[in-house]
């Protein structure tokens, strides 16, 4: 979708600290990132209209674990609030919607997971298709390493650009990680991202509300998601149509990029949606280190946009985030932040 | 120390197939492999719907197989206990004979160096099937399907049903303020936290101040009183199902503690027939004797530890229409 009329920006955002494991509960990580999201704005839960959350109750072991995490907004007086149980970035996209109704000022969206809760090597299998993928334990890993098969043959990646990717976000050396065992051939450790534990809070605000706050907004200019078919014995797995789609929509052909931040849990995902984005070397991907880094489960979308605004409030002009849910990029969202002089 | 508590949830679904997938599971029982036609393509495993539109597709079904070609593959070096097979194994996209799309299914190979895209495989299917993807155990080298064990035939009846035990082990930290309470418990004390800042009291470890959105420690910590009135209660007639235990219609009951704002919620009410509960009924704290304690605490369950529920005082009722007019 291109932008509404009522300018939307995004004001400020926190995350915890990322870690393997926390002994905090996800209500603590949300509480912990909420404060320290809108404290340095000067705003406190009071001046919240509206907040949606992002969460997973097959990750928490919990039904209904979003009910607690109520407990780190202060919904009292009662709250507009909402919940999806994607990544905090369809949150974002949630809330940009609620705005764009012009009668409130001021959002917050979060992404939280414990992902060191339960097994994900066990969990995600069972959110697979119930008939043919999840009775054969069918888990991301072996997805990923077929698209990364995939992605290989159709010659966007290789062995080595793959680990020059993980060196980049990682550190390391190329020569050293090739020399690697493979984890799920053609896919290296040094491939997959990290188990980790955290939330992100954002603050959103509309037009003068925002422009009074910080010096320099991120402007939502252009945001939009796809879904492909949820099975990947019918998707090309050498790319990535949804997320062309949602990056034309969101109008990245109307001018450069100087950075954009891709949630690529694995290192092809990166090289296959540089690819399918168009981008060349001018345009500065991952400087966060992305998923390969930190992967917060249901946060690091949120954190992808987060760190595109940095950019912009750092002086950038125009940065992308992206954001992706399900096997092999099955869905992708993408958001394109602007500046102002 | 923070201290972590393990717990396994399992859902034992039970799926609905429809025609199509319905269709497929049935003949998997009679060792066939349909697909659908999608217009100049067939689908396999087969959709309802053209993955591309979203059409519904008819349901022409097309046999497929049973052998076809590997034509992308990945080693699983260490099964999980989801896994087909018990030992390393290759998953791959397997294209049937007369398939367009590939089939995910693993193939038992030896090793990896026994892999490679092209390689021709067919499935060994299971003595005894019951209409499940997992009815072919794997796909096995070759132009040949086997089968393992004693034959027992197709399915007498259409398959529209497939169970799925779905099990996690999930280890959660429980939070200090839970432990703290259920530690008074043990004393006989129902411990609440005041909040600094609104000066709202919550019981049952809750450890936050859900409206100021702050943690409470344990300079928070007051004792509450042990009598209190119903405010309101459900009679919860058991259905039965995986994991339930009770058998006969029982109350859960909200007691207002005296001279505060808590209400204990979800609350057991002790020797007391159901249909005798009523709002404005007062009741005492039950704890249990240091013979009664158990690993799990008393009847109430989680922090609230020895605190087996509530027992009518003998005091008159209170007659307060707004008792009820509250929910926590």
């Amino acid at each position: 979708m291109s932008a509404p009329s009522t300018d939307i920006a995004v004001i400020g955002w926190a995350q915890t600290p990322m870690v393997r494991h926390t002994d905090k509960s996800e209500t603590q990580l949300l509480m912990e990132a909420i404060t320290d999201a809108i404290v340095p704005l000067g705003l406190t839960r009071a001046d919240i209209d509206y907040t949606c959350l992002g969460s997973c109750d097959y990750i928490t072991g919990q039904a209904f674990s979003f009910v607690s995490n109520l407990d780190a907004i202060g919904a009292w007086p009662p709250k507009r609030d909402s919940h999806v149980e994607m990544d905090g970035a369809w949150a974002l996209y949630e809330a940009w919607l609620r705005l764009q109704e012009g009668d409130i000022e001021i959002a917050v969206v979060t992404g939280s997971g414990r992902s060191s809760t339960g097994d994900p090597a066990l969990i995600y299998p069972m959110e697979m298709d119930p008939y043919f993928l999840a009775p054969l334990g069918a888990d991301p890993l072996t997805f990923a390493a077929l698209q990364a098969r995939a992605v290989i043959a159709a010659g966007i990646a290789d062995e080595r650009s793959m680990a020059e990717v993980a060196v980049r976000a990682r550190g390391g050396d190329v020569e050293t990680l090739l020399a690697e065992e493979y984890l799920r051939q053609p896919l290296r450790r040094h491939d997959v991202p990290p188990i980790t534990d955290g939330a992100a809070a954002m603050v959103l605000a509309t037009g003068d509300r925002a422009r009074r706050l910080v010096e320099r907004p991120a402007y939502i200019t252009g945001f939009d998601h796809r879904t492909e078919c949820h099975n990947p014995s019918f998707r090309a797995l050498d790319d990535s149509p949804s997320t062309r789609i949602a990056a034309e929509s969101a109008g990245l052909s109307d001018a450069p990029v100087e950075v954009a931040e891709l949630q690529a849990a694995f290192t092809h995902e990166e090289l296959l949606l540089r690819e399918v984005l168009g981008f060349g070397d001018e345009v500065f991907v991952n400087s966060s280190g992305g998923a390969l880094r930190d992967n917060p489960i249901m946060a690091t979308g949120l954190c992808r946009v987060g760190h595109a605004a940095n950019h912009i409030f750092g002086g950038g002009s125009r940065a992308l985030a992206h954001a992706t849910s399900g096997p092999c990029l099955q869905q992708n969202l993408v958001c394109i932040l602007e500046g102002r002089s | 120390m923070t201290r972590f508590i393990e717990s396994t949830i399992t859902f034992p679904y039970k799926r609905s197939l429809g025609p199509v997938v319905g269709a497929f599971m049935t003949a998997l029982t009679e060792k066939q492999i349909l697909g659908i036609r999608c217009q100049d393509a067939v689908l396999v495993p087969p959709m309802e719907w053209d993955p591309a539109t979203g059409a519904e597709l008819p349901h022409e079904f097309v046999e497929v197989g049973p052998a076809g070609t590997v034509e992308s593959w990945t080693w699983v070096g260490t099964p999980s206990i989801q896994h087909p097979l018990d030992h390393s194994f290759a998953f791959a996209f397997i294209r049937l004979d007369g398939a367009t799309t590939p089939l995910l299914h693993a193939v038992d190979a030896g090793t990896p160096q026994a892999m490679s895209e092209g390689m021709r495989v067919a499935p060994r299917w299971r003595g005894s099937r019951e209409g499940r993807i997992d009815d072919i155990i794997c796909f096995v080298r070759g132009e040949a399907a086997e089968t393992e064990g004693e034959d027992t035939g197709g399915a007498t009846d259409p398959v529209t049903r497939m169970d799925y035990l779905a099990s996690i082990t999930y280890r959660n930290p429980v939070p200090e303020a839970a432990d703290r309470a259920t530690e008074a418990s043990r004393e006989h004390r129902l411990l609440g936290l005041r909040c600094p800042t609104c000066g709202r009291v919550y019981a049952g470890g809750r450890g936050l101040c859900p409206v100021d959105a702050i943690e409470l420690g344990p300079e928070c910590e007051v004792d509450l009183p042990h009598t209190g009135t119903i405010t309101n209660f459900a009679i919860v007639t058991p259905v039965q199902y995986p994991g339930q235990t009770e058998t006969e219609p029982f109350v859960r009951a909200f007691v207002l503690l005296d001279g505060t704002d808590v209400i204990i919620p979800y609350s057991v009410v002790i020797e007391l027939p159901a249909d005798q509960v009523k709002v404005g009924l007062r009741v005492d704290a039950v704890w249990a004797s240091p013979a009664e304690e158990t690993e799990e605490g008393g009847g109430m369950g989680g922090s609230w530890g020895s605190l087996l529920g509530w027992i009518p005082n003998g005091e008159p009722d209170i007659d307060d229409p707004d008792l009820v007019n509250r929910i926590f």
